[in-house]
């Protein structure tokens, strides 16, 4: 087990820096220079070029690379070209609004996709497995922004139950903290429903139509517990699979849902920065994104050992 | 130990009066809503320096810390904002000015003539319009702490003008310390004379920029009247929100999240006018006037009559109408100098007057020697007015026999791509669609685009001597008359050598809460003094 964490860890090391040397050439090799957004519309080519060098922007690409490298390997991710502030606070000011919102997605998402799945292979054949099928290609096809605007209109301006937008930290009450983030939850959280939905029903068939399964239905074990403890537990490692698999569907989702509802997390800080072709944040987020999303799937490869005991590393 | 329920429900209340304490804490320390504006900006606020960058954002943030010496009023006329009096003498050659008592920096220090000075010189370094008034600045003596000159090599007739600029980069007077920032550095501190004081506790960077009211600010005793008269900060708190997406913006005004929002999209707008409580005003006048860069380095356009082409290629009705819709918020305009300012006049526009006329521009094109290449226009995609007017053009400059190509991308690319002189098939470029404020084209000298100094020049690199001699005409003139009587001879040249085509002039309204009143039109920025809420 420790050797195989050993490993994954390294190879984290290996993936994060194939990421950083693409990400850094993507954007240096593409067009725009965030000297010239800084000045401004009406600023003259002497100006522009007089930031270029303060910036360090009229460097060899090889010269900006060496030096941005050795501040990663050194833990400092930059510092903002516009803000002058460090990367690593900037995410670190963010990182709360993300993480709550990509928490409160997570469980609502996995709550309400394990019981329709589960209903669903349960009722398989009936409306209502029908139904939560209908229901899961709607939520995966319609665009994350849609149902966004959708919830606003209907929840906030209609209705006038939950905010808009924005987001209160958790220091402010929890009541407040959650109702900002119900809408952008929901919103987020069912394209992540309908793949988790699918999946646990299909896991759930496979495993209900096992001769253990059969074994306890004739030893008199109610619905339930079949269902529950015999049937799920068995079909647990797609589902946790695909929830890992998930995560890279929540961080591209949380860049949109951040934009639509206004919510200060990582995923804004990224659009602003790529606007503004701020390239050190955009390096320091997409590598802490690149990390988390590994370290997530070494989790949860190495949560199969819990709910199958067959699996040893 | 067991938990009862009943210890449960206790523990579950004190976890949930602990959570909210803070929140309640800081609603007492806090300015409540009603003294509090929410407003929702064209951008985010990125550079705090309105010295050092152009952007207009940062010009808001300046226009709530900071004062100037001058203030144009709603008429356009030179009023003392900072300054108590001042006078010029026989030769036109000294100008002293005397400050008002009683201003003072947010951190307590009064404002003195050291102050003014640095700010004023830190200003000429870097602003087009104060760089042509200090080439004539043989020095910037300091009298005592109240008064200081600036004395000429030669008269000039901007001088006041020039200090009551309303375009960026705004004359802002900053501390000593801080003026004396080399001018290619930013000055990252926030500390001003003006009206309302900046938070840096409560600015979130990227989410929220926070302005109290300053208590030690005296104000003028005349009424508001654009950046003139009495700066009185109604309000105790001023919230610039950061929001990205139209759509939540409108969301939120509706709802009353916030109270303002300077650009409501277009389409939208009929939506905010059927609701009771949403108001619209138009307070930038002028608004903007779209423009059709040329490259005068490459063929076509190193031609005249390629570049007079385009006058009669381009119908600005309908860049604007795909555009903004409502006629109400735009007009067609011909005059280099925006249809609302000082400086318009009909001067050399049949070209105009004639409508468009495709088949004498492919006949120009013929004269120009066109040859068929492609003539490469950056398309910034992004940005709805630069992508339909791009298209357009190259719709009509394909139907007049030109081989137009669109080179789509963001306009942060544009803006890299713009800069490059080399031929076009080198990276180069033919045209770019961009816009400047109706108040900066009313300025010959102020705005970077009516420059027609070459390559020492703005994006297109026009070139004409004529033009840049009439320039320092009308700077050296000495009355309005005499200015618009230049105007018309620049303008009558212009439409000769075209520097530019133009693609018409709007002016879309804000957005605000029917509570919240107040705001002074202003060009292109949105002051927030005078602002109440009820």
């Amino acid at each position: 087990m420790l050797s195989f964490i050993a490993h994954r860890l390294l190879s984290t090391v290996v993936v994060m820096a194939i990421v950083a040397v693409c990400i850094f050439l993507l954007l240096h090799l593409s067009p725009g220079d965030p000297a010239a957004i800084i000045v401004g519309d009406n600023a003259t080519q002497l100006q522009i070029d007089a930031v270029r060098k303060q910036l360090g922007l009229d460097d060899p690409l090889a010269v900006q690379f060496a030096r941005w490298l050795v501040g990663i390997l050194n833990g400092d991710l930059g510092v903002s070209i516009f803000s002058h502030e460090p990367v690593s606070k900037l995410i670190g000011q963010r990182i709360e609004p993300t993480v709550s919102l990509a928490l409160t997605t997570l469980v609502f998402a996995v709550i309400i996709a394990i019981s329709f799945g589960v209903l669903a292979a349960w009722k398989i054949g009936t409306w209502i497995d029908r139904l939560v099928m209908v229901l899961s290609v709607l939520s995966f096809s319609v665009p994350v922004f849609v149902v966004g605007y959708l919830l606003i209109y209907v929840f906030s301006i209609k209705l006038g139950w939950l905010p808009v937008q924005g987001y209160a930290p958790i220091v402010d009450g929890f009541d407040i903290w959650i109702r900002h983030l119900i809408l952008p939850s929901v919103a987020l959280g069912l394209a992540y429903v309908a793949l988790i939905a699918r999946i646990t029903r299909t896991a759930m068939l496979d495993a209900l139509a096992e001769d253990y399964i059969r074994t306890a239905r004739a030893k008199g074990v109610a619905t339930g517990p079949v269902l529950m403890k015999h049937a799920l537990k068995n079909a647990g490692v797609p589902i946790l699979t695909v929830i890992g698999i998930g995560i890279a569907l929540l961080i591209g989702g949380v860049v949109i849902t951040e934009t639509v509802f206004n919510i200060p997390g990582i995923g804004r800080l990224v659009v602003d920065a790529i606007s503004q072709r701020d390239y050190p944040i955009i390096q320091g987020v997409t590598l802490i994104f690149s990390g988390v999303y590994v370290i997530v799937n070494l989790l949860v490869d190495l949560s199969y050992t819990l709910i199958d005991p067959r699996i040893r590393y | 130990m067991a938990t009862s329920r009943r210890m449960f429900v206790k523990g579950t209340v004190a976890s949930a009066a602990t959570m909210s304490a803070p929140g309640l804490l800081s609603a007492q320390t806090t300015p409540s809503q009603a003294h509090t504006v929410r407003a929702v900006l064209h951008g985010d606020l990125k550079v705090f320096d309105p010295i050092w960058t152009t952007a207009n954002m940062t010009g808001n943030h300046a226009l709530l810390i900071y004062d100037t010496l001058f203030g144009l009023d709603d008429a356009r006329n030179v009023q003392p904002q900072m300054v108590d009096k001042w006078s010029i003498s026989d030769d036109k050659k000294t100008y002293t000015f005397t400050l008002r008592d009683g201003l003072k920096f947010h951190d307590g220090q009064a404002v003195t003539s050291s102050d003014v000075v640095a700010s004023v010189r830190r200003w000429a370094a870097r602003d087009g319009a104060a760089q042509h008034l200090f080439k004539r600045v043989a020095d910037t003596p300091i009298k005592d702490d109240n008064t200081f000159a600036i004395v000429l090599k030669e008269p000039y007739g901007l001088v006041l003008e020039a200090l009551a600029k309303i375009e960026t980069n705004l004359p802002v007077i900053m501390r000593k310390k801080d003026a004396e920032t080399d001018p290619n550095q930013q000055v990252t501190t926030k500390v001003g004379s003006g009206p309302f004081r900046f938070n840096e506790d409560e600015t979130k960077s990227g989410q929220r920029y926070v302005y109290d009211k300053f208590a030690g600010y005296a104000p003028r005793k005349e009424p508001p009247s654009g950046m003139a008269g009495g700066k009185i900060a109604k309000v105790d708190r001023v919230i610039i929100e950061n929001m990205a997406d139209e759509q939540t913006a409108v969301a939120a005004l509706k709802a009353g999240e916030i109270d303002f929002y300077e650009i409501p999209p277009i389409d939208l707008l009929d939506q905010l006018e059927g609701d009771k409580n949403i108001k619209l005003d138009v307070l930038n006048k002028g608004g903007n006037v779209g423009m059709c860069r040329l490259n005068w380095l490459h063929p076509p356009f190193d031609k005249v009559e390629a570049r007079q082409a385009m006058l009669y290629l381009i119908k600005q009705e309908d860049i604007l109408k795909a555009v903004f819709g409502n006629p109400k918020y735009y007009r067609s305009c011909a005059s280099l100098f925006a249809c609302t300012g000082q400086m318009q006049s009909d001067v050399n526009t049949d070209w105009f007057k004639g409508g468009q006329n495709i088949a004498k521009a492919r006949e120009l094109f013929t004269k120009a020697g066109y040859d068929g290449r492609p003539v490469v226009i950056l398309q910034a995609t992004n940005i709805a007015f630069m992508n339909n007017a791009s298209l357009l053009v190259a719709q009509w400059l394909k139907e007049a026999g030109v081989n137009a190509e669109l080179a789509a991308s963001d306009w942060g690319a544009v803006i890299t791509r713009r800069a490059v002189k080399k031929p076009v098939a080198e990276g180069g470029w033919n045209i770019f669609i961009t816009w400047g404020s109706g108040e900066g084209f009313d300025n010959p000298i102020g705005f970077v685009a009516h420059t027609a100094n070459g390559e020492a020049g703005w994006f297109g690199w026009p070139k004409d001597d004529l033009h840049e001699t009439l320039r320092d005409d009308w700077a050296l003139a000495s009355t309005l008359e005499e200015r618009k009587a230049v105007a018309r001879k620049l303008q009558e040249n212009a439409w000769n050598y075209v520097p530019m085509a133009l693609l018409g002039q709007w002016a879309p309204p804000v957005a605000r809460r029917a509570n919240v009143s107040g705001f002074i039109p202003l060009p292109a920025h949105v002051p927030f003094w005078n602002v109440e809420k009820t």
